[in-house]
């Protein structure tokens, strides 16, 4: 790992030398998303381990390793756990990244479909392999989806813990995949696992950031941004909402940091992240827990500032804020949060229009802002069915409470086969039937998600990393590649490097590497 | 193996109802009969063991 390196916000050059994107609001984005495995109708017991080895057969055959690159950029392998684990490539837009997300989907559904094949051999011919794209075990294991933000290397993780933290814990209102638990229905799945802020740690105690600072990219000017609280989620819109909404505000304390000025963002600062994050988790009310602000005289005082300007009625719909409003020790909601940050984006999308705009090739920060907006007024008051056809946990809780409402004596344990379902993205029956009759919508159509398993995204790194890839295994050549580095054994040993994650322009060594791969070896050993 | 699938708390009778927890903000508008075709979809195909279903999924963590 070459560009792994200390934490430090400083640059280590003159202003001169830096990569076109990094005077702007461009961003590089991506999803890690691991699965969970399961088979069930079994002869006898099935371990995880040898459904993930029986999944990846077909890619060892080809790769002759579990962990390889695709001809779409994206990168495919078995974790720690023997969890299947897919990293899209590397997406300027977040519309992309949903896409390559979903293509990571339809790649591991044929993964499964094969392994189901070869399992039922020896299992029986009931066996069916489930893969769980979830974030817990039924005994507890937690895994993750994680984000990837190329943020840029002057943001001090002090504002990533002050301004970004609870912006991450207060999104889960709209990006929460849901969760029957035994304490009852939660609204994030990850809320009982995670504690840390932002640390470095990762598998033991799990923080919401960490600072884990591989940035596959020149790392004088940036650091990935390395985000491990969200859920996984199964509707669409949630995922490119939790991208695109991250990449605003992501946007406002980047300019922050790089002019010295107040983003608007501090009082959001919370006292205990960790506290905060159950207690969202935990209340469905949705005005019932105290997000606790390490200043909440100033969080208020900033109402009249911020949002009373842009959104003059939303305190209408809620008791608590006419009782309290502006009194020491009030609590603060995690919608008021959320308010907060969509006025302070907003305001910084209408103030840098041209560079906000050009930072999204595919899609809208206004419609964005407007989705948002939506999103927390239905939210704010309780109008749900407008999110159902959207939210994960709400279309999960609400189908959960139809089916106990029909008076149908359903166990514990079914309540969390259906959940289970729900993220079963290979045998599930529930989310593609919610999808079939007009329940959650979709954004992505098959024909699109088709193409995005064999095609990258087409103005980052990854189209020359896929097309590198792509021109190997036609060829027959042997080949390695990571995010950064191509290289080739056969028919020629040669190497490459993409240290720019932005840009589609080959370089001269890369350009070496296709054209060795498009002339025929005259014989092979 | 199968022992440690199953964990005290996860006995339906002594757990806290898994849906409701009180008041809540959501869920009190009926939702429209296309639920019946989802519902009708899920009974059909999740007619398995429930129990053997959520025990077969143990794995170690991830991240």
């Amino acid at each position: 790992m070459p560009q792994l390196r200390d934490s430090s916000s400083e640059r280590l050059r003159d202003e001169g030398e830096v990569c076109p994107g990094y005077n702007s609001f461009d961003r590089i984005c991506g999803l890690e998303t691991e699965y969970g495995l399961a088979a069930t109708g079994t002869r006898r017991h099935c371990e995880a381990s040898e459904a993930a080895m029986a999944m990846f057969r077909p890619v060892v055959m080809k790769a002759r390793s579990t962990n390889t690159y695709l001809e779409n950029g994206a990168r495919l392998y078995l974790d720690v756990g023997s969890h299947p684990e897919y990293a899209t490539a590397e997406a300027r837009d977040p519309m992309d990244a949903l896409k390559q997300d979903l293509a990571g989907e339809a790649i591991m559904r044929n993964l499964a479909s094969s392994a189901q094949q070869e399992l039922r051999t020896s299992y029986g011919a009931g066996t069916t392999v489930h893969v769980f794209k979830n974030n817990a075990d039924s005994s507890g294991h937690s895994f993750g989806c994680h984000e990837n933000y190329l943020v840029r290397r002057y943001v001090p993780l002090s504002a990533i813990k002050s301004q970004l933290l609870p912006f991450l814990i207060t999104r889960q209102l709209f990006t929460g995949a849901g969760c029957v638990t035994s304490d009852g229905f939660e609204i994030t799945q990850r809320a009982r696992f995670v504690e840390d802020g932002v640390s470095s740690a990762t598998t033991r105690v799990r923080p919401m950031v960490n600072t884990r600072d591989e940035p596959h990219a020149d790392p004088n000017e940036f650091r990935r941004l390395h985000v491990i609280i969200g859920d996984s989620n199964r509707s669409q819109w949630a995922t490119f909402m939790k991208l695109a909404t991250t990449h605003l505000v992501l946007c406002v304390i980047e300019e922050a940091a790089r002019t010295g000025k107040r983003s608007g963002l501090e009082d959001c600062a919370l006292n205990n992240p960790g506290a905060a994050n159950r207690a969202l988790s935990a209340d469905l009310t949705l005005h019932a827990a105290d997000m606790d602000p390490t200043d909440a005289d100033a969080f208020l005082s900033g109402i009249d500032r911020f949002d009373n300007a842009t959104h003059p009625t939303h305190h209408s719909g809620s008791e608590i804020h006419d009782v309290n409003h502006h009194t020491t020790g009030r609590k603060i909601t995690a919608l008021e949060i959320q308010y907060r940050y969509w006025s302070v984006a907003s305001r910084f999308v209408n103030t840098h229009r041209q560079a906000m705009t050009q930072s999204l090739p595919h899609s809208d920060c206004d419609e964005v802002l407007a989705d948002w907006k939506m999103t927390l007024d239905a939210l704010q008051s309780g109008d749900l069915s407008f999110l159902r056809s959207k939210v994960d946990w709400i279309a999960k809780y609400e189908l959960l409470s139809e089916l106990r409402n029909r008076g149908s004596d359903i166990s514990y344990a079914r309540l969390r086969q259906l959940d289970m379902d729900y993220h079963d993205i290979s045998a599930g029956v529930t989310y593609p039937s919610l999808c079939r009759h007009g329940v959650i919508h979709t954004l992505v159509s098959a024909d699109a998600v088709r193409s995005s398993v064999q095609t990258p995204p087409n103005d980052t790194r990854a189209a020359l990393r896929g097309a590198f890839i792509t021109a190997a295994n036609a060829c027959g050549g042997e080949y390695a590649c990571d995010w950064t580095d191509l290289k080739t054994s056969r028919p020629q040993r040669l190497e490459a490097q993409l240290i720019d994650p932005f840009s589609t322009e080959p370089p001269a060594d890369y350009q070496r590497l296709i054209n060795s791969l498009h002339v025929r070896p005259s014989h092979r050993s | 193996m199968p022992q440690q699938f199953i964990q005290p708390q996860q006995n339906h009778e002594t757990v806290t109802d898994p849906i409701n927890r009180g008041q809540t903000g959501v869920g009190t508008e009926p939702l429209t009969d296309v639920l019946d075709a989802v519902l009708d979809d899920i009974s059909t195909a999740l007619d398995e063991n429930a129990e053997e279903y959520v025990s077969s999924f143990v794995q170690k963590g991830g991240q």
